[in-house]
């Protein structure tokens, strides 16, 4: 049977009443677990994986498969609403998510946001069903050296995020390396900077880093300064909030993070993190809004939240046609897998077709589902603006300490996320921009790692890079990009003191 | 003095049944029981403790809630279960990781004394495969040795980190040849699957890993199986000879799991775990589900098991001497 057939069979199964059933249930759940900060996918699904028992194989992988995707669609509320960053896949929502929240247009946010991810996931489920086994192979001819290139490449952005001075955007992404060095070194085990503290040993956790950078600290900064009111908030049935010019401004911006979202996605160890990065970053060279990005650009928003989903769409890729999962969500799909005795690998698609299409089918679904269950929740969301902050600032901490608590069950996450959030404020203060050190949090581990195997490929030395043309490629692009902003800087901002 | 009455024989009523369990020991398990899970989920250990909570919810009614405790190489997650009271609620899935590996290899960042807790069955066996990429010329462990010996710095191992099989495993095979570790490229990889899609991609050569998450690329061709680590050929891999059967008797790395508790559980805590393990390991469903998840059902009794993991850890410590280790 040729690809259509087989995917039209999927459909037919997915479309029964049970399938369906499943496929909203983890829709729903997955949203409610995308709002919800600090709960992430990995949670969400590892904390469903019991009713594997219970359930026949494909209705349950079907509902573990939407709370994945799910997530990506509820991700933004908080960024947009609270600027609380729930999952790092998140974070860079909040820069242009919130402030257009502060300027009164939290509704088109959110809705952009709801139509992107819609868009995205599609798209990526389009590549997913016809280019698997090429993307799988390669995916896996990106070996450390790649990678290594990759992150180089993602690195120069440090010098696009860093605002007027490329100094203290440096110093914030070396504080953020420092951050990441804490803990237990991921290759032989060396403590660093634990300072003999068996807490310490298990790294300080990324996720109450970034919420103590960003919700924290906006609570904080609002303490004793009478309440903002947004007056002008657009409200209403969210098809009268979002106005088709916008959706048609962010056209653009949602295709090309759709597709680098996505070829991302199916390269190992590539998490939703770096392609929303990624995927900002290309939009705030390419738009023809760029000028407005930081200060509430509507493409700000669309193409991170288009990023990582089709970055989810992309990761079932190398899960699926490789047996290998790129983040630690799918590698607890992949446990649901093998309970059930499927084992994702070259020839799944062979063995097991029905599974395979009726639950990409299902994903098809599952993607309209969350488009016709977010548009309306946007209407609800928004209103949420007309509530006074005093009200608000409350809330905000209590869910930064729920979420913070919640990953890890740790108290000492929640301190962290405490303490980062006044060292937000001292950041603020000394005018050095946070964007750079999260990024090197999401960075720093893929590089150490990466560097370091490719030099241990090289027998000890990096003359192997010299072989690997793709690697080359992308360090190249990334010094490129690095002087270009270097030299446009120094053009326009000559009287500039660093 | 009616009402006291009353009122004195409704407390009685309340109190009663109090004093009457304490008495006879109170049934246990009467709540979900919290089995932590050291590492992140997906991994060897969270999919043996998914087994064992999967089986025991679907037999036996028993609910066993998987938590995921990971950080630090597994040192987390095992203090948590050894700092807390012992009254049968908080166990641990235990494996290599959490106690004679993690002992051997990192004994200077222990914050607990690893021996001290209580045994109670290991359950399952992962046996590991040495492995190669698809298009190497070495058709056997044999060939990978001498290939290293006449080429020093050429052959790119794939190790994963300390806490996995895989470096140990890599270890002992070049120690059994004489083969400084100087004389191997050595790549490592924060976990399993990491190596596995790097040797699928041809950027190592060779690796020994769990038998698990290598499936799906050997059955698919994407990489190549030399030799298992088992006593039989696995029932899967009948063309892929043993250790023994390749020249190697003495490598005997693998990975296992099983259940332990803080230091100190009561007696019935313990003899409900026996028992419960002791009929598990042998129940024809207990062994389908195991499978499934290629696990290897090998069931050692407490005393057996405490024996076992000593057994282990001097091992380790040889191997951790060669290369070290703090």
């Amino acid at each position: 049977m040729d690809l259509f057939g087989l995917l039209l069979q999927g459909f037919s199964n997915a479309l029964s009443l049970k399938n369906l059933f499943f496929a909203l249930a983890g829709s729903i759940l997955g949203t409610l677990v995308g709002v919800l900060p600090g709960i992430g996918p990995t949670a969400g699904i590892a904390m469903l994986l019991p009713l594997t028992t219970l359930l026949p194989p494909i209705p349950a992988i079907i509902m573990l498969a939407a709370i994945y995707y799910g997530a990506m669609y509820g991700g933004s509320t908080t960024s947009i609403l609270m600027n609380i960053p729930g999952e790092i896949s998140s974070v860079i929502t909040c820069v242009d998510g919130y402030e257009m929240a502060k300027q009164g247009r939290a509704a088109p946010a959110l809705a952009i946001a709801a139509i992107s991810s819609f868009i995205a996931g599609t798209l990526g489920l389009v590549g997913l069903t016809f280019f698997s086994p090429p993307l799988a192979n390669m995916a896996l001819r990106m070996g450390p050296p790649e990678i290594f290139g990759l992150v180089v490449f993602a690195f120069s952005m440090v010098a696009s995020m860093s605002g007027k001075s490329l100094l203290r955007g440096v110093t914030s992404a070396a504080l953020g390396m420092l951050i990441c060095l804490v803990g237990l070194d991921p290759q032989l085990g060396v403590q660093r900077l634990t300072f003999g503290s068996v807490t310490l040993m298990g790294r300080l956790d990324f996720i109450a880093v970034i919420m103590g950078l960003f919700a924290m600290k906006e609570v904080f900064q609002n303490v004793g300064i009478e309440a903002r009111r947004i007056s002008s908030a657009r409200l209403g049935s969210w098809w009268r909030m979002i106005k088709w010019s916008e959706v048609r401004q962010s056209l653009g911006a949602i295709f090309r993070s759709t597709l680098s979202g996505f070829f991302l996605g199916c390269l190992p160890g590539c998490t939703p993190g770096i392609v929303t990065f990624v995927a900002y970053d290309i939009e705030k060279k390419l738009s023809k809004n760029r000028a407005n990005f930081g200060k509430g650009a509507i493409e700000g928003v669309a193409a991170p939240e288009g990023a990582n989903n089709s970055c989810t769409s992309g990761g079932f890729v190398p899960l699926l046609t490789l047996g290998v999962p790129p983040s630690t969500s799918l590698a607890v799909l992949l446990s649901g897998l093998m309970i059930y005795g499927l084992q994702p690998g070259p020839l799944l698609f062979e063995k097991q077709p029905v599974f395979v299409w009726t639950v990409i089918a299902s994903m098809y679904i599952g993607n309209v589902m969350l488009l016709i269950l977010n548009l309306p929740l946007v209407g609800i969301w928004a209103r949420m603006v007309r509530v006074p902050y005093f009200f608000i600032a409350p809330l905000i901490l209590l869910f930064c300490f729920l979420g913070t608590y919640s990953v890890r069950n740790s108290f000492f996450d929640v301190g962290t996320c405490l303490a980062f959030g006044f060292f937000g404020l001292i950041l603020d203060k000394l005018k050095i921009p946070a964007l750079p050190l999260v990024l090197a949090i999401i960075l720093a581990p893929m590089m150490e790692a990466s560097l370091r195997q490719t030099i241990s490929m090289g027998g000890g030395s990096l003359a192997i890079l010299w072989s690997r043309p793709i690697a080359l490629v992308l360090m190249g692009a990334g010094l490129l990009g690095m002087t270009t902003i270097l030299f446009a800087r120094s053009h326009w901002a000559s009287a500039e003191v660093i | 003095m009616k009402r006291g009455i009353i009122f004195g024989w409704f407390l009685t009523c309340l109190v009663l049944p109090y004093f009457c369990a304490q008495a006879l020991g109170e049934p246990y398990p009467t709540k979900p029981i919290d089995l932590i899970v050291a590492y992140n989920p997906g991994g060897g250990a969270d999919l043996t403790a998914r087994l064992l909570s999967g089986y025991f919810s679907k037999v036996t009614g028993i609910q066993l809630n998987v938590i995921n405790k990971p950080g630090g190489g597994g040192i987390i997650g095992a203090r948590e279960v050894l700092t807390a009271r012992p009254d049968g609620y908080t166990m641990l899935c235990e494996g290599h990781a959490t106690s004679s590996m993690l002992a051997a290899f990192q004994p200077g960042d222990l914050p607990f004394d690893w021996r001290k807790r209580t045994w109670i069955a290991r359950m399952t066996k992962d046996p590991v495969i040495y492995q190669v990429r698809m298009d190497a010329p070495w058709k056997t462990l044999k060939e990978v040795a001498e290939f290293t010996k006449k080429n020093p710095k050429q052959l790119r191992w794939g190790a994963t980190g300390v806490s996995g099989v895989g470096s140990p495993a890599g270890i002992q095979f070049f120690r059994a040849n004489n083969i400084s570790l100087d004389m191997v490229n050595r790549v490592m990889f924060p976990g399993e699957s990491p190596v596995l899609a790097a040797l699928a991609g041809g950027h190592i050569d060779f690796t020994g890993q769990q038998y698990g998450p290598s499936w799906g690329l050997i059955e698919g061709k994407k990489i190549r199986p030399i030799a298992v680590i088992a006593e039989k050929r696995l029932p899967l891999l009948g063309d892929v000879p043993t250790v023994a059967e390749a020249g190697y008797p003495m490598l005997d790395v693998h990975g296992w799991h099983g259940l332990t508790g803080p230091l100190g559980l009561p007696k019935q805590v313990v003899d409900f775990w026996v028992r419960e393990l002791g009929k598990a390991h042998k129940d024809p469903v207990f062994h389908e589900m195991a499978e499934k998840v290629k696990k290897e059902v090998a069931y050692l009794g407490s005393k057996e098991f405490e024996e076992f993991v000593e057994r282990e850890y001097q091992k380790y410590l040889a191997l951790a001497k060669d290369v070290g280790a703090k």
